[in-house]
């Protein structure tokens, strides 16, 4: 136990910081149908939100980001990838979120299995990610308070 | 202690790793190394009134009695459950391991009832190594993974219950043109902080119709699956029959298999998704003795026109209930093999949330709950919608009418129903507004009693967050719980201010207000009381007009994938409930420091 821990420790000192890809894992799409998490990298920097439908912060970030949305298109090019961490005991209802929400404009996928969250370390939603246009993750924020979706904006800018 | 003290070092030293914004690790080429930690620790402080009303209502007339809260091994005044997980990935490959501590695990969490320790302390250590190609994957080690719904089997973890039941064994799949998915599996599944003995094996098949028939408009297919419970135990044993309340004397292995044969269809906005599943043979263990072989019904159905979406659930249980170690007990859905939660809205404000529903105890059950969303946003003013929602759920009991009868007759009585609906309004900017009723009925009293103890409630929400400008926002929330019996009123109320994107505080209050009809205040405790208890000088309760507040103040701090939250306030005795699994929380009055950190 304690030689697994100290051996984290050096991994932490060990090693240098610097973006990542995005890992490959299986999800649904609004259709129901699998796709990859590779599809989902298509030159195009992405805002990717995990949320689950009894998460209230999370829809409230959701619902900001969508307020905003057209005003910040018009000055970058970016996509919303909603990521719902949702089981089979509320899967249909996330779906049928998403639709009630108006969030038309979002990539919504499903992770109903829990895969794509495990695979981000993802313990607590809302957790939001920023992918650039190649797949690499280059900034990553959890919980949300009113207002804190205006630096997701600035880091998407800030990619250009 | 030692080991905590450690731990938390590599906790400090992990967070003052994270001195740059990035997300991840590199490590070689297209390498990607990921960690992940969470803890939860709280320190439990002495509250006098709550050890008072304990004591009351735990009476036992035995002078040498001495009262505690929770039950188990004794308790230590601090609590803390943590998480570190390690993920490496390249290519294809990952190897990952994650280390559970509990030093020791916190108030109500039942895996306090499972350890088979002697330390107070606990953990666990799980780990994979998994390739994945385009069409096919190979996993080693912890396996999460469900067959459908999860009727039959799912196995997956929830830190909010300290729940997971992962299966250290390994897995298979195989994708042939999207047309057909195989998937095999083996392994000994985990309950709570023990690996058990028993062997869990199944195999899960889909077939894509309308990807064979080139059908690319909608979604055909069909799905078969079977899992099997090799029971390695083999010496004889008791088990209680929950409705006679006697005891059976059983012999040797229980060995459970289970099918289940899914229809999912999708076309323009309408979706189907059906199965049914079965238990083939007698399982003993059953809550419902008299439902040896269990059965299930899941269907659901959707339609989404533009901004307007409706879900329809309808779920049948009989003797589905199948545990991962018979040999243990099943606290409140612990020692579950499969994954058949109560299917109800699961309440985010305190008091709608306050007596949720649990399932019958029988775990025969039959129900379901139907959702409608809708959003109103004008086109020009994207700042201002309104969204509508409302959700009904109802659940009655489907029990056998006579014990050990082979009669089909069954005996339905309602034991929960709830209507709801909410309201948002975004007025412009600066204002949001929610409006929140529910309505809600259920048998107040054990559910297995012949006959209901209805008590109605009504929950009114008013929840408003105005934005002072970019950053600084105060939010504002009040409640009221009305009823007529059991505890009575109700009444709640918060306030929160936030610092985007870094600082958010809260301070918020619960009580019980309003006295009932006799006078009394309709606590908790006192209840309880009433029912434990034939010694009438207990009738006198001597706290009835000692009200008790339900108080918490808390501040959290998020820097990037950062975040701490620290909280001190009393906390009701009652139901905690995540993903439509409950655990029993005891009172307790402390501080609470949660901390996250991935990268």
């Amino acid at each position: 136990m304690k030689k697994l821990l100290f051996l984290m420790v050096a991994l932490f000192v060990g090693v240098s910081a610097s973006a990542q890809m995005v890992p490959d894992v299986k999800l649904e799409n609004q259709e129901g149908k699998v796709i990859s998490t590779r599809n989902l990298v298509d030159g195009v920097p992405a805002i990717i939100s995990f949320w689950s439908t009894t998460c209230k912060p999370c829809i409230m970030e959701l619902n900001a980001i969508n307020d905003n949305l057209y005003d910040w298109l018009e000055e970058a090019e970016f996509k919303v990838i909603a990521v719902s961490v949702d089981d089979a005991r509320t899967l249909s209802r996330a779906r049928a979120m998403t639709q009630g929400q108006g969030w038309d404009d979002y990539v919504c996928v499903y992770d109903k299995n829990q895969d794509f969250k495990r695979a981000m370390n993802v313990s607590l939603t809302p957790h939001t990610f920023i992918m650039d246009g190649k797949g690499n993750i280059v900034y990553s924020h959890s919980g949300y308070t009113p207002g804190s979706e205006q630096e997701l904006f600035e880091k998407i800018k800030a990619l250009k | 202690m030692k080991k905590f003290i450690l731990f938390l070092g590599v906790a400090l030293c992990a967070t003052l790793c994270v001195n740059e914004a990035s997300a991840q690790i590199k490590v070689g080429e297209e390498g990607r190394l990921s960690i992940a930690f969470e803890s939860s620790t709280s320190y439990y402080a002495k509250d006098k009134l709550l050890e008072d009303i304990g004591k009351y209502t735990n009476y036992n007339p035995d002078p040498d009695y001495e009262f505690s809260f929770v039950d188990g091994p004794d308790r230590s005044n601090i609590g803390s459950n943590d998480y570190l997980k390690l993920d490496y990935s390249w290519k294809g490959l990952s190897v990952g391991l994650q280390v559970d501590a509990y030093l020791p695990p916190l108030y109500g969490y039942d895996l306090y009832k499972y350890s088979q320790r002697d330390s107070k302390l606990s953990g666990f250590l799980s780990k994979y190594i998994q390739w994945e190609d385009k069409n096919w994957g190979v996993r080693v080690g912890d396996i999460y993974d469900q067959f459908g719904n999860g009727l039959i089997f799912r196995t997956y973890e929830d830190r909010n219950l300290a729940f997971n039941n992962s299966l250290a064994g390994a897995r298979a799949y195989y994708n042939f043109n999207n047309y057909v998915n195989v998937k095999v599996l083996a392994g000994m599944p985990r309950l709570y902080d023990i690996r058990t003995n028993n062997w869990v094996y199944g195999g899960d098949l889909s077939l894509s119709i309308s990807d064979m028939a080139g059908w690319n408009d909608g979604i055909v297919s069909l799905e078969g699956s079977y899992v099997g419970r090799y029971d390695s135990d083999i010496s004889e044993f008791n088990v209680i029959d929950w409705q006679t309340q006697q005891e059976i004397n059983t012999l040797g292995r229980q060995h459970i298999n289970m099918v289940s044969g899914r229809l999912n269809f999708e076309y323009m906005g309408i979706t189907l998704r059906g199965e049914y599943a079965a238990k083939l043979n007698n399982d003993l263990f059953n809550n419902a003795a008299n439902v040896g072989k269990g059965n299930a019904i899941y269907v659901d159905l959707g339609y989404n026109y533009k901004r307007f979406s409706a879900t329809a659930t309808f779920r049948r249980l009989e003797g589905m209930t199948t545990m991962i170690d018979p040999r243990k007990d099943n606290i409140f859905g612990g020692n579950l093999l499969n994954y058949i939660p109560v299917l109800t809205r699961q309440h985010t404000y305190s008091l709608a949330g306050l007596n949720p529903f649990m399932g019958a105890p029988s775990g025969n059950e039959i129900g379901g709950q139907i959702d409608l969303y809708y959003s109103l946003r004008n086109k020009k003013a994207r700042g201002k919608y309104w969204n509508f929602h409302a959700n009904f759920s109802m659940f009655n009991t489907y029990d056998h009418v006579a014990l050990n009868s082979d009669s089909d007759i069954r005996e339905g009585r309602n034991i929960w129903l709830d209507f709801n609906f909410d309201v948002e309004r975004q007025w412009n900017k600066s204002v949001k507004t929610t409006f929140f009723y529910s309505f809600q009925r259920r048998d107040s009293d054990q559910y297995d009693m012949p006959e209901a103890h209805y008590c109605p409630s009504h929950i009114f929400v008013a929840d408003v967050t105005y934005k002072v400008n970019k950053k600084h926002s105060l939010r504002f929330e009040a409640q009221y719980l009305a009823a007529n019996n059991y505890e009575g009123d109700w009444v709640a109320a918060t306030i929160e201010y936030n610092f985007a994107p870094m600082f958010s505080f809260y301070v918020s209050d619960m009580w019980n207000c309003e006295p009932m009809q006799d006078g009394s205040y309709g606590n908790y405790f006192y209840h309880y009381s009433m029912a434990n208890s034939n010694d009438p000088a207990l009738y006198e309760n001597p706290y009835k007009h000692e009200l008790l507040h339900y108080y918490q103040v808390g501040a959290s701090f998020t820097y990037n994938s950062l975040r701490v939250q620290l909280s001190y306030g009393r906390n009701r005795e009652g139901i905690v409930c995540s993903g439509g699994v409950c655990r029993k929380q005891p009172a307790f009055t402390g501080a609470n420091l949660a901390l996250t950190l991935s990268f």
